[in-house]
């Protein structure tokens, strides 16, 4: 077994916030304060990722997801643990850690604003002493995948958000690093676009066995790209393990989408809301395990999301055809989305 | 190889600079104006005056050395403290700590292009004008080649100063107040705007202590009196080399340790 790329344990990390105090007196009683509360923003994390990984980094905002690549980045240094990349501490060796990884921060580019890209990524193979053969193959594996003239030649001022992205992201695997730190690389990006970056940087993966990591709020890069999931929240890890494990560690969910009104009956929100009570009466009369199913609308169908290691989809059935009639019936697996979401919101841990 | 990289990023702030011609040329109306603005000026302070020669400068004289210290302050203009003021309060500068080069190095190598630029379109086309109006009023000789190696350390100096200011802005958050700061005691101390012989004796005591007058009064010095002999231009060298090297540690040091502040306690 290969030893990992990235070694993090038991890391902490905690910031000092002063305490602000709202209105005017409040402000500038702050200049003088020495009040200050601690924030633990990332709780005893830990995790060994190996390399050729490609690792969904996954919390709500705030969850501690960028403190934590900052960390691993050498941006910031963890106030405990120890964190290992590469074979180099990185908070130590910031400017040597920094050859070995590449790094695409959400919306801001790291290429030369008014140059046309071709000049940036000249000037990244002079600061990164990337071998003329080695800059060569790489140009030409990206030529195989984009296409680069329509790319190369135009300021980067210019281009559009897609284009500057997948500049980008192509500039930083350019010194073919061993790690790469995708920080929300298809955010604000339309949905084609999207798409041709989850097929780069699947191939660039494939191709250099580059590691990755990827922060992101879009369950379609997690499902296009990952076989593995951290997800994080409250600076706490919540999950580590293959993306096909979610479901299983957090219950066999499914969802349950009823029709309850006729075609002719008009399916405003008050009317909704009316049934979702009434189901959720139903099935509370019935369920005495509360977290086995939640009730919710979307447009004119009743949907209910069902942990089926607590019931079952034919009882629930039965509890509601016998106060109402169900006009239409679909019953879909639920999405690595939902499991998610219910983990954000705090069902499920 | 290592130079090469350095090379390709002056290169790319050449490059960038190009960008902006129309840039260059308001910066050379602009200098144009206070140029007049000065000449007008000082006519009036030498008119007011009972003796042709006032601090040991003529009209022309002084005429002269102002116009090289705007265009020498105009070329060495940096928007280091601008630039990472923004970077900071932004969180960009997050980006430029991940390259592999120091984040001093890379500031300097990424703006020093541009001040070549400015150096060859705005400082020479002044300077050969002033040789030729003044008709040879200036004696060509070694006094050149002290002038560049002073200028160079200038331009560093200047760096430095502006890169320490930019640094405060990781305590501060904004960055008006502190550049105007800036700009002011540079402008005044470094004989940007009036000469160091004008300034009264016990304040010429002190400004010719602070690194300040290296930037601007010492290598003017140097080109425009060209009878002082070597000994005496070492000994005008002497404190800017001292400044150099003191900053050289001092800028580093203050960065680095206002940097681990933000790292350890968060920011």
């Amino acid at each position: 077994m290969a030893s990992p790329i990235i070694q993090l344990k038991n890391v902490t990390k905690e910031f000092k916030v002063l305490n602000r105090h709202e209105g005017l007196a409040g402000s500038i009683k702050d200049l003088f304060s020495q009040d200050y509360k601690i924030i633990r923003a990332v709780d005893n994390v830990s995790m060994d990722i190996m390399p050729g990984e490609i690792v969904g980094y996954l919390g709500p905002n705030g969850a501690g997801k960028s403190t934590t690549i900052k960390m691993m980045t050498g941006i910031l240094k963890p106030s405990e643990g120890t964190i290992m990349c590469n074979g180099v501490v990185p908070y130590d060796k910031r400017t040597q850690n920094a050859q070995n990884i590449g790094v695409v921060f959400g919306q801001r580019s790291q290429l030369w604003w008014a140059l046309p890209a071709i000049e940036s990524f000249n000037i990244l193979r002079d600061i990164y002493q990337i071998e003329e053969k080695k800059y060569k193959d790489m140009m030409n594996l990206y030529g195989s995948i984009v296409d680069m003239d329509a790319l190369m030649h135009k300021p980067v001022r210019q281009m559009s958000l897609g284009q500057r992205t997948l500049c980008d992201i192509l500039a930083s695997f350019l010194h073919d690093p061993a790690v790469v730190f995708l920080d929300e690389p298809t955010i604000g990006l339309d949905v084609a676009m999207k798409s041709k970056i989850r097929e780069l940087i699947k191939m660039l993966n494939k191709e250099r066995n580059t590691t990755i990591i990827l922060t992101t709020h879009d369950m379609g890069d997690v499902d296009a790209l990952c076989q593995r999931i951290v997800i994080i929240d409250k600076g706490k890890m919540l999950f580590d393990d293959g993306i096909d494990k979610l479901t299983e560690t957090f219950g066999a969910y499914r969802t349950l989408s009823l029709s309850l009104l006729s075609k002719k009956e008009k399916a405003d929100e008050a009317r909704m809301n009316e049934l979702v009570q009434k189901v959720t009466d139903v099935l509370g009369s019935n369920i005495s395990d509360k977290n086995a199913f939640t009730v919710s609308s979307r447009d004119d169908q009743i949907e209910i999301l069902l942990d089926e290691k607590k019931t079952n989809v034919m009882k629930v059935l039965n509890y509601i055809q016998d106060e109402s009639r169900i006009y239409d019936m679909h019953l879909n697996e639920i999405s690595t989305e939902s499991v998610i979401k219910k983990i954000y919101e705090g069902g499920l841990s | 190889m290592s130079i090469k990289k350095y090379s390709s990023m002056i290169r790319a702030g050449i490059l960038d600079a190009l960008q902006f011609r129309l840039a260059l040329i308001v910066t050379t109306v602009g200098n144009l104006l206070y140029l007049l603005l000065i000449y007008h000026l000082w006519k009036a302070v030498f008119a007011s005056a009972d003796s042709p020669v006032v601090n040991g400068m003529t009209f022309s004289d002084t005429m002269i050395y102002l116009v090289f210290a705007s265009s020498l302050m105009n070329f060495m203009e940096m928007w280091v403290v601008w630039f990472m003021g923004r970077s900071i309060q932004s969180g960009e500068i997050a980006c430029d700590l991940l390259r592999p080069i120091s984040y001093r190095s890379w500031r300097f190598f990424d703006g020093i292009g541009e001040n070549i630029v400015k150096f060859v379109t705005t400082f020479l086309p002044t300077a050969i004008v002033v040789f030729i109006v003044s008709k040879g009023a200036i004696k060509l000789g070694s006094n050149l080649l002290f002038f560049v190696f002073s200028a160079g350390l200038s331009l560093v100096i200047n760096f430095y100063i502006n890169f320490m200011v930019g640094t405060i802005c990781m305590y501060t958050d904004t960055i008006w107040g502190i550049n105007i700061m800036k700009v002011v005691i540079v402008e005044l101390f470094s004989g940007a705007t009036v000469p160091i012989a004008f300034f009264p004796d016990s304040i010429k005591q002190i400004v010719l202590l602070l690194p300040f007058q290296t930037i601007v009064n010492t290598p003017l010095q140097l080109l425009l009196h060209p009878e002082f002999s070597l000994m005496e231009r070492f000994t005008m060298l002497a404190p800017q080399i001292t400044w150099f090297v003191i900053l050289f540690f001092v800028s580093d040091w203050f960065f680095n340790i206002s940097l681990r502040r933000i790292t350890v306690n968060g920011g």
